[in-house]
């Protein structure tokens, strides 16, 4: 009688947890734009946790590196939102979203390190790693910026950079198209069974082996209408639901920061325009003037006083984007961390239910009840 | 004696620049030994100028800052010197020097008189400003000149981190609780702050030098500046990126 009562109770209270979570209308809207896409067998669904910012420990370092670590931040969460537009907009992929973090159960993980954003020129490295373990790509992607001015209209980050997602985006779809679709359904069960046993290990630890070279296989899988696979999947779309809200605020975040993001970008360029200026301004005929005389040294004077004047222009800027956005930033940092808290607090309560329920539906009752 | 200048801990006078561009100390025997070092240093630059901006022990500090600059600095004429004066001594200085032994006024060269009037405009474009804004955190300082760029003393972990491009270097150091900022230029152009604070903390003191390879002496101005306390306006503003400088009469938010 007791195991039977716990039982109910646990459902009761982890169907009320899911209920509670898939309710808001926010989270229904992103759930029937995106969500749909994971019922499409063949796509894979994407992940793309906020970028490495490539922030170097040594803050002696930011100046000479021309890394300034506040934008950086914001630029490690621009970024991944390029991609994903890129990647939905390719129609290639199932659900593409941006998350906080890494997720080790993600169908197809990208990974994504800032390895210089300088107005003028952006190196992403891109590794690209399946729920399997297999690593898809894992490059350097480098663009210069075009001439042409920045966008004025659009809520793009960095049009001039847009070749660079795209070029991710094709070489992706290039393995993907390689692999063909027993990968991909090996790929989508591994994610499954990846997150099954992170939920309930006592459950789903045997369904996965992990061979030699660090990839994993999938032994078996559950019958579909296994009932704990059931609830797994019911807890993973509602876990989707509060991703793809966290992903709707990144997009809010996007376009609130664009105009100021574009307007930064426009000075990066007018400060590599003065730079250019100063370089040629140093090479310039006074240059060649008597060696001592007064042409001479205003001339070497000038020269290092206008290269430290765009500098010193160039940290103004950044503290008063800094300044313009810092508000814009904090609310959306509050917002997504309280989802995340909300997914975390959920992920143990239902791990410890879903443990419980293994637990009771497992257990022969004791003789004689 | 300039009387202005009674409350640092060195003297203020700066008769004959040449040739050495600091303020004899009289300290201990360990600051006299810095100060050596360092005169035997800029001897040194204006001699052969090799590539060392500062003498090693001069880039490191352990702990707080040696001194707080920070502030707004008005320039004090009346103390400071006078830059045709400083040059008519430093062609006086060249011309004992040049007839050492002989009879008569001593009289510089013309050829002298032309290598030194260069450092010399240069010395009075760069001080010419007469207002110093100067900020400092726990690791950097930040001096702005007006028609000038920022000099900036960037320190981590107590050692000195240099300002390296195609055009000059720049490098701070300290020696005790003055400031000592080196740029160097191609040619062998050099120019020299050096920052004190009085002990009341009223009064800034820097001298400037300039040397070069062509030049036959260093050309050193001492210059003292008061400290000007700045009322805060009947505005707060901030400085944004899309709408520039931003004011309002209540609390500024975003």
């Amino acid at each position: 009688m007791t195991v039977h009562v716990n039982c109910r109770l646990a459902r009761a209270t982890l169907m009320a947890f899911v209920v509670a979570a898939a309710s808001p209308a926010a989270l229904a809207q992103s759930a029937a734009t995106l969500v749909a896409a994971t019922s499409d067998g063949t796509a894979l669904n994407v992940t793309i946790p906020v970028f490495d910012p490539g922030i170097p420990d040594d803050p002696s370092m930011f100046r000479e590196l021309q890394v300034f670590p506040r934008i950086r931040r914001i630029e490690a969460k621009l970024m991944p939102f390029l991609l994903r537009e890129t990647l939905v907009e390719s129609e290639q992929w199932g659900a593409v979203r941006v998350t906080t973090k890494p997720d080790a159960a993600a169908e197809l993980q990208l990974l994504g390190t800032i390895v210089r954003s300088d107005g003028e020129w952006l190196d992403l490295r891109i590794r690209a790693v399946d729920a399997a373990g297999y690593t898809w790509l894992d490059k350097v992607f480098s663009r210069q910026a075009n001439d042409e001015p920045a966008t004025p209209l659009g809520d793009k980050g960095m049009p001039e950079f847009q070749e660079i997602y795209t070029e991710i985006a094709v070489e992706l779809a290039a393995v993907r198209d390689r692999i063909g679709e027993a990968a991909v359904s090996n790929i989508k069960g591994t994610s499954l069974m990846l997150y099954a046993s992170e939920l309930a290990p006592t459950a789903f630890s045997g369904y996965l082996e992990q061979i030699d070279d660090g990839t994993l296989r999938v032994l078996r899988l559950p019958a579909r209408d296994d009932p704990m696979l059931i609830r797994i999947e019911t807890i993973r779309n509602t876990e989707f639901l509060i991703t793809d809200t966290v992903d709707a605020k990144f997009r809010e975040f996007n376009t609130d920061l664009a105009r100021t993001y574009r307007v930064w970008r426009e000075y990066r360029r007018k400060v590599r325009d003065y730079e250019a200026w100063n370089t040629r301004f140093a090479e310039g005929e006074a240059g060649n003037a008597e060696r001592g005389s007064w042409e001479s040294i205003r001339h070497h004077y000038d020269a290092y006083k206008y290269d430290r004047i765009t500098a010193q222009e160039r940290d103004r800027l950044a503290v008063a984007f800094n300044t313009e956005v810092a508000s814009t930033v904090d609310a959306m940092e509050k917002r997504v961390a309280e989802l995340n808290g909300w997914v975390e607090n959920g992920s143990r309560e239902w791990h410890r239910l879903l443990e419980e329920l293994y637990e009771v539906e497992t257990t022969l009752p004791a003789q004689g009840n | 004696m300039l009387a202005n200048a009674l409350e640092f801990p060195v003297s203020a006078t700066t008769p004959v620049r040449y040739p050495t561009i600091l303020p004899i100390r009289n300290h201990s025997n360990s600051h006299c030994f810095t100060s050596l070092l360092l005169a035997a240093w800029l001897c040194l630059a204006g001699c052969a100028h090799e590539e060392v901006l500062l003498i090693e022990d001069t880039k490191y500090f352990e702990g707080d800052m040696p001194a707080d600059f920070s502030g707004y600095w008005q320039r004090d004429y009346a103390s400071s010197d006078n830059i045709n004066q400083v040059l008519q001594n430093a062609y006086y200085a060249l011309g004992r020097k040049n007839n050492r032994g002989r009879s008569g006024i001593p009289m510089a060269s013309e050829r002298d008189r032309s290598k030194l009037l260069p450092l010399a405009r240069l010395v009075e474009l760069i001080t010419r400003t007469d207002e110093l804004t100067i900020s400092q955190t726990d690791h950097e300082i930040l001096v702005e000149r007006r028609d000038d760029f920022s000099l900036m003393c960037a320190f981590f972990d107590g050692v000195a981190k240099p300002i390296d491009s195609a055009f000059g270097k720049e490098v701070c150091g300290w020696d005790e609780d003055r400031l000592i900022s080196v740029n160097d230029f191609p040619d062998g152009l050099r120019v020299i702050h050096q920052f004190q604070i009085s002990a009341d903390r009223k009064q800034l003191r820097v001298i400037t030098t300039a040397t070069s390879k062509t030049a036959p002496m260093p050309f050193t101005v001492s210059l003292y500046y008061w400290r000007i306390e700045k009322r805060p306006g009947r505005f707060a503003c901030i400085e944004t990126l899309s709408m520039k400088r931003v004011c309002s009469t209540g609390e500024l938010t975003l």
